[in-house]
């Protein structure tokens, strides 16, 4: 059964129709769950050996503004924040989703990203500059591979028809710009709040 | 005992000198003078050693001619006489190479009376010594021969070409091999003007393009015709200076605030700078809002395509190879020697440079440093094609500068050609250039798999049998089983 679920990816990215299914109603959902944390992992990894290790003909990387921390938050942000958002919207729009099952579906599609970059980092050490087209061929061909697998999990995961879920999409990336922006509004607030303290505290202690 | 006090007293100071001597020039080190730097692939600021020294000043008191009153050009001929531009004083003063006063012109003669200057802007002085001067009061170029005999004026042209209230205000000129003079003129926008030998006028050549603000055009389109004329016209830059190199090719520069602000211009007008460099030449790369971008107003451009521009806003001196790269970088604003109040020229022969101070009326002499030296002389052997003498020259450059990057560009050239492909990437890597990279890549590449072709055919085919093998031996045994489930 082990042996199956590591496969399950795999199979996922060539019969998404199918797997996406059972995602949903056959699976363990927590079994989903532990792979999605698995697959996340994995592209945070994929990106961080990219950056490092990846060949100097695609790779120029500057290393004092290398930051590994920061590729958890590149990806793991943005996955949290599509979620977050599609939930939001999907609820007020009929979809039969749970946020789990989003969180899961969307994980998921993430696989051709890993699946595709990961031996890139290896091969990109030995092409030239001619040869640094398939790179940026194929890496364009994962970042396809991956929407349609987006695309694909949401509209079974909420039963909605092709268009409704195009439509969902278009809306969820608004939500996300919406979403980042409240966030930063909450945060810069709250700094200004406990700038506000910390100056009242300062006073009190200089003057008595 | 007194005899003995001062005995010791000058062993002391004969101590100190020898010391001193011993000693020598300190040592060039990155860090040492701050003005120096430089700007890496990454366009941040970087420390370099400085590249030239300040060592003296010249100016009008010192050579006993009277101050120079607001001098706005000088050029050095071939033979190395310095020709002063002495706008206020209407005079042109002429200085050998050590700086002492060889002569100053005035005057000279018109049809048997003799004429001046009127506030000149720009000389020239051509390969047979020839002087051009831009007599901007009285609106004409006057060509002057080695004697500062008159040999012919290129006064105000006339051309269906130019409008009718067009003034002819000539600020610098400079002529190619072929005697054709190239002005640049006060409120011209269409370029420079090109006259023939004879003196007539043929063309205007190297327009700058008009740049348009996107938004500004927007707000055009809805403007209405009252409101147009009453917006800020939109007219190409003017160019701010000029010199030729010894092939003909005109380099200008201008205040566009594009990446276009250094121009070499061809015969056509196209522009055919190469910007190869990390980044296009545009003086400083890194500035404060406030601060703007640099303003460039001269340009002096010496044999092997090295140009230096000149920044009056922060009055530093940048100086490019013919690829684009920053090579050096000093001057400065201040009231130290080697810092300047209002520089408005430039002039580079052999290991000099000369820097003209407008205001303070006095000429600013530099002399390159080791590291200096070295630099152009790597750069020019690499441009005349000697990549190994560069190479040695570049080896022990960066062993001063680690930071200059493209000079390990050319030392890996130097390798690739040796056929020394791992060293060679592991210094275009350094450079970040990706593209010559890529080449000693694939050289390498193609030894190491012919070198080891037969081991690799080997393996290939190994596993090709052995695969081979596998399957047959599994069909096999998939028929035994399938006999015995039958």
């Amino acid at each position: 059964m082990n042996n199956e679920m590591i496969k399950y990816p795999f199979t996922l990215t060539i019969h998404p129709f199918k797997c996406f299914w059972e995602l949903k109603y056959e699976l363990n959902q927590r079994m989903n769950l532990i792979i999605s944390v698995v697959i996340l992992f994995s592209l945070i990894l994929t990106n961080v050996l990219s950056n490092q290790y990846a060949g100097f003909i695609v790779n120029l990387y500057h290393p004092e503004e290398i930051n590994s921390l920061m590729e958890i938050v590149y990806v793991v942000v943005p996955v949290l924040f599509f979620c977050v958002a599609n939930w939001s919207l999907t609820t007020l729009m009929d979809g039969e989703g749970k946020f789990v099952e989003i969180v899961i579906s969307t994980c998921f599609a993430l696989t051709p990203l890993i699946l595709i970059n990961f031996p890139w980092i290896w091969l990109s050490n030995f092409i030239s500059m001619q040869e640094a087209m398939f790179f940026y061929l194929s890496q364009s061909f994962a970042v396809a591979w991956f929407l349609f697998l987006l695309f694909i999990g949401n509209m079974t995961v909420h039963q909605f028809t092709p268009s409704k879920t195009f439509a969902t999409m278009l809306l969820t990336i608004a939500a996300m710009g919406f979403l980042a922006f409240l966030c930063l509004l909450f945060f810069s607030l709250v700094q200004q709040i406990v700038g506000f303290f910390s100056v009242i505290y300062q006073e009190i202690v200089l003057r008595y | 005992m007194n005899k003995l006090q001062k005995f010791a007293i000058s062993l002391l100071a004969v101590g100190a000198v020898w010391i001193a001597i011993n000693t020598g020039p300190a040592k060039v080190l990155a860090s040492n003078d701050p003005d120096a730097y430089n700007y890496s692939f990454w366009e941040e600021a970087v420390p370099a050693p400085a590249a030239y020294k300040a060592v003296d000043l010249v100016d009008g008191e010192s050579l006993g001619i009277g101050a120079f009153k607001e001098p706005n050009d000088f050029y050095v001929s071939n033979d190395h006489l310095i020709y002063v531009m002495d706008s206020g004083n209407n005079r042109v003063v002429i200085l050998d190479e050590r700086f002492h006063l060889i002569r100053t012109i005035d005057s000279f003669i018109q049809d048997g009376t003799e004429d001046g200057f009127s506030n000149p802007q720009g000389i020239f002085v051509n390969d047979e010594n020839h002087v051009f001067i831009a007599d901007t009061g009285n609106q004409r170029v006057i060509h002057l021969d080695q004697d500062f005999q008159l040999v012919k004026i290129i006064a105000e042209p006339e051309s269906e070409l130019l409008s009718a209230n067009f003034t002819f205000l000539p600020v610098k000129v400079v002529v190619d091999n072929a005697d054709r003079v190239f002005v640049m003129v006060e409120g011209v926008f269409d370029g420079f003007m090109e006259f023939s030998v004879d003196g007539h006028f043929t063309t205007f050549i190297g327009a700058n393009r008009v740049r348009v603000d996107p938004i500004e055009y927007l707000w055009k389109r809805f403007a209405t015709r009252e409101q147009r004329s009453q917006m800020v016209m939109y007219v190409p830059t003017e160019f701010t200076g000029l010199d030729i190199d010894e092939k003909g090719f005109l380099y200008a520069t201008n205040a566009d605030n594009s990446d276009d602000v250094i121009k070499k211009l061809n015969a056509r007008g196209d522009d055919i700078l190469r910007r190869e460099g990390y980044f296009a030449p545009r003086g400083d790369v890194r500035y404060t809002q406030s601060g703007g971008p640099s303003r460039l107003i001269d340009i002096s451009v010496s044999d092997d395509e090295i140009y230096s521009v000149l920044d009056s806003k922060r009055g530093r001196i940048f100086t490019y190879n013919g690829d684009g790269h920053l090579l050096y970088v000093f001057g400065g604003i201040g009231n130290k020697l080697g810092e300047f109040h209002s520089p408005v020229a430039i002039e580079r022969y052999d290991d000099h440079f000369l820097v003209l101070d407008k205001e303070l009326g006095e000429i600013t002499v530099f002399i390159a440093t080791a590291y200096g030296q070295m630099i152009n002389e790597a750069v020019k052997s690499y441009e005349r094609g000697d990549e190994e003498a560069a190479a040695q020259l570049f080896e022990e450059v960066v062993n001063l500068n680690v930071n200059l990057e493209f000079a390990y560009t050319g030392i890996g050239k130097a390798l690739l050609r040796q056929g020394q492909y791992e060293a060679a990437m592991d210094h275009f890597r350094i450079s970040l250039d990706q593209n010559n990279y890529s080449k000693a890549y694939l050289l390498y590449r193609n030894q190491t798999l012919r070198k080891h072709f037969a081991s690799i055919m080997t393996g290939i085919i190994g596993i090709g049998v052995l695969i081979l093998a596998a399957a047959v031996y599994r069909k096999l045994a998939k028929r035994k089983r399938g006999i015995v489930i039958e």
